[in-house]
């Protein structure tokens, strides 16, 4: 599907480098295209710069250099309210899960919906049913602190996915959780690409990789390749886990 | 399930455990109770200015003091060339629209009170006076005024209450400024610690804000945030400070009417001054709330 060149772009990238202050490139020439509908690993060792990709594309932060289009609009040249208007189309799972820890579970969730000025009534009713399906009914005026990791995880990805998005970006949903993304998280994230969610999931898990033959965009000496699910991995990829 | 909490929403922006917060409420409570008590003044002044001015506005008297000389006709006759000479110089001021002597018919009854009825004036050596009428928008000098007059006639004068209340005019107006000046010093100062507190808070929540702008917050929705909390301390903070200002007016203004009874008692503040003084609070919350606003969206647009 997402080799099919009619399908829009949801992301594009050319020529992208970003760097940190006057610190060396930690990614350069970056060219990439994600279809709308498509489903891909982002791969590299730590440091490799995958947080940063993901960071550009969930409209964080602006290249160094090149070109970003979201939804097919340049972040250069868009004003800071359309970007928020993107923003709303994008959810993020972060590595640290980012959790307000003074609020509950409820208005955790309910941030993205809220931040939109939805009716108070619909974002009970949305979120009450999505906590109740990531199995946190009993936790929904728990504050963070008190919840598990692998709650927490729960809590993030349902905050991520609470709005519908049309992009979708994990960074890592596995790296501070002691073992992998529950499968029933991972079949969500499979539920809503069928729906037509373009998904992008940072991780280290090869058996993540292994299970799902999804493409990889993999980051390596500042550049990005993508390895089809067809190559072998193991000698493509290198050793990319610690 | 023990839903009914939800319904009581929790700041996304724990604004009200900044420390800053009760710093700002209690410059703003202290900021509110001097603006109160300056524009009471200023108010008390303005009333007295227009008292004032009104009576010193359109007319002025002068006096020609009688000549003395053993011959009464002698001394009749001089007084009123000096009257006549007094009378020229008022004429030739381009202030002047007319100058009337008093006759004696009048002047007899300005003097009747001391004298009783029946006295002739043209045995007594007593004053002569001037009405004179100013022309509508006239702002003469009288100093200058009172100049012109000695040199024409050394038995001239002006009415010196005039002359003295002029005087306080310009007084009562130079402390009128100086109020003012305090009065935009104290909104300066004030939307200035608001902006700096405000700034502060946003550096202290840049954690919270940058989730919010990945989630879809515009600007807006923030600065809202800040105006609400900054707006409702400044309403608090107006209000205690208003409550402390009123009975400090009152007994600015019993002091006063003790030591000055005659002058100061023209200085009352009306149902439209105290108005103007209870609004104060809701005046801070809106300046509060403006100011926080713009601060906020000022300083987010540095961010990506
Ligand atoms: N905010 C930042 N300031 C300076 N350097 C950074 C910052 N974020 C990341 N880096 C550097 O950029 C490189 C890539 O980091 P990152 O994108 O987090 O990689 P990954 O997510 O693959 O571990 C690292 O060398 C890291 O030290
Ligand atoms: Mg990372």
């Amino acid at each position: 599907m997402q080799k099919n060149t009619t399908t829009p772009s949801i992301i594009e990238m050319q020529n992208v480098g970003i760097r940190y202050g006057q610190g060396p490139e930690i990614l350069s020439d970056i060219k990439l295209s994600l279809k709308k509908g498509s489903f891909h690993f982002l791969t590299g060792k730590s440091g490799a710069g995958k947080t940063s990709l993901l960071s550009m594309m969930y409209l964080a932060q602006k290249p160094s250099r090149g070109v970003v289009s979201v939804f097919g609009k340049n972040v250069n040249f868009t004003n800071r309210d359309s970007l928020s208007m993107l923003r709303r189309r994008i959810g993020v799972v972060f590595q640290d899960f980012r959790l307000l820890d003074h609020l509950s579970a409820f208005d955790n969730v309910a941030l993205p919906l809220r931040v939109c000025g939805m009716d108070e009534r619909e974002v009970k009713k949305r979120v009450t049913e999505l906590l109740q399906w990531v199995e946190l009914d009993k936790h929904i005026l728990a504050t963070p602190a008190t919840l598990s990791g692998g709650e927490k995880q729960r809590i993030a990805i349902a905050r991520a996915v609470i709005n519908r998005p049309d992009l979708l970006l994990a960074d890592e949903p596995t790296g501070n959780v002691d073992n992998d993304i529950a499968p029933k998280l991972m079949k969500l994230f499979v539920e809503l690409n069928k729906l037509g969610t373009t998904v992008v999931i940072a991780t280290h898990s090869e058996k993540l990789i292994a299970d799902f033959a999804y493409p990889c965009l993999h980051l390596q000496n500042r550049n990005l390749r993508i390895l089809y699910p067809s190559s072998s991995l193991r000698n493509a990829g290198g050793s990319h886990e610690q | 399930m023990s839903n009914k909490n939800l319904i009581s929403r929790k700041q996304e922006l724990p604004l009200k455990d900044d420390s800053s917060s009760l710093f700002l409420q209690v410059m703003i409570c202290i900021a509110v109770f001097l603006f109160a008590v300056t524009l009471a003044g200023v108010l008390s002044i303005n009333s007295m200015l227009v008292t004032w001015n009104e009576s010193i506005l359109g007319s002025l008297t002068v006096q020609i003091m009688p000549v003395n000389d053993a011959n009464v006709q002698k001394a009749q006759k001089g007084t009123l060339e000096h009257q006549q000479k007094a009378l020229e110089v008022l004429q030739s001021l381009p202030e002047v629209e007319s100058v009337t002597p008093l006759t004696d018919k009048q002047l007899q009854k300005l003097i009747q009170p001391w004298l009783g009825d029946g006295v002739d004036l043209k045995n007594l050596p007593i004053p002569r006076i001037l009405d004179v009428k100013l022309k509508a928008d006239a702002e003469p000098d009288f100093a200058k005024l009172a100049e012109k007059l000695a040199e024409a006639s050394p038995l001239a004068t002006l009415d010196n209450h005039k002359l003295w209340l002029n005087k306080l005019i310009k007084f009562a107006d130079g402390l009128k400024m100086l109020a003012l000046t305090v009065l935009v010093l104290v909104i300066a100062v004030t939307s200035g610690a608001i902006t700096y507190s405000t700034r502060t808070s946003l550096g202290l929540h840049q954690y919270i804000i940058e989730i919010l702008h990945t989630l879809g917050a515009k600007d807006a929705y923030i600065a809202q945030q800040y105006a609400k909390h900054i707006g409702m301390l400044g309403f608090v903070g107006g209000i205690i400070g208003i409550m402390l200002a009123v009975p400090t007016i009152f007994m600015i203004s019993r002091l006063s009417e003790q030591i000055e009874g005659g002058i100061i008692s023209e200085a009352r503040l009306s149902i439209g001054d105290w108005l103007e003084i209870l609004s104060l609070p809701a005046f801070a919350a809106v300046i509060a709330m403006v100011t926080a606003y713009y601060t906020v969206k000022r300083t987010l647009e540095k961010m990506m």
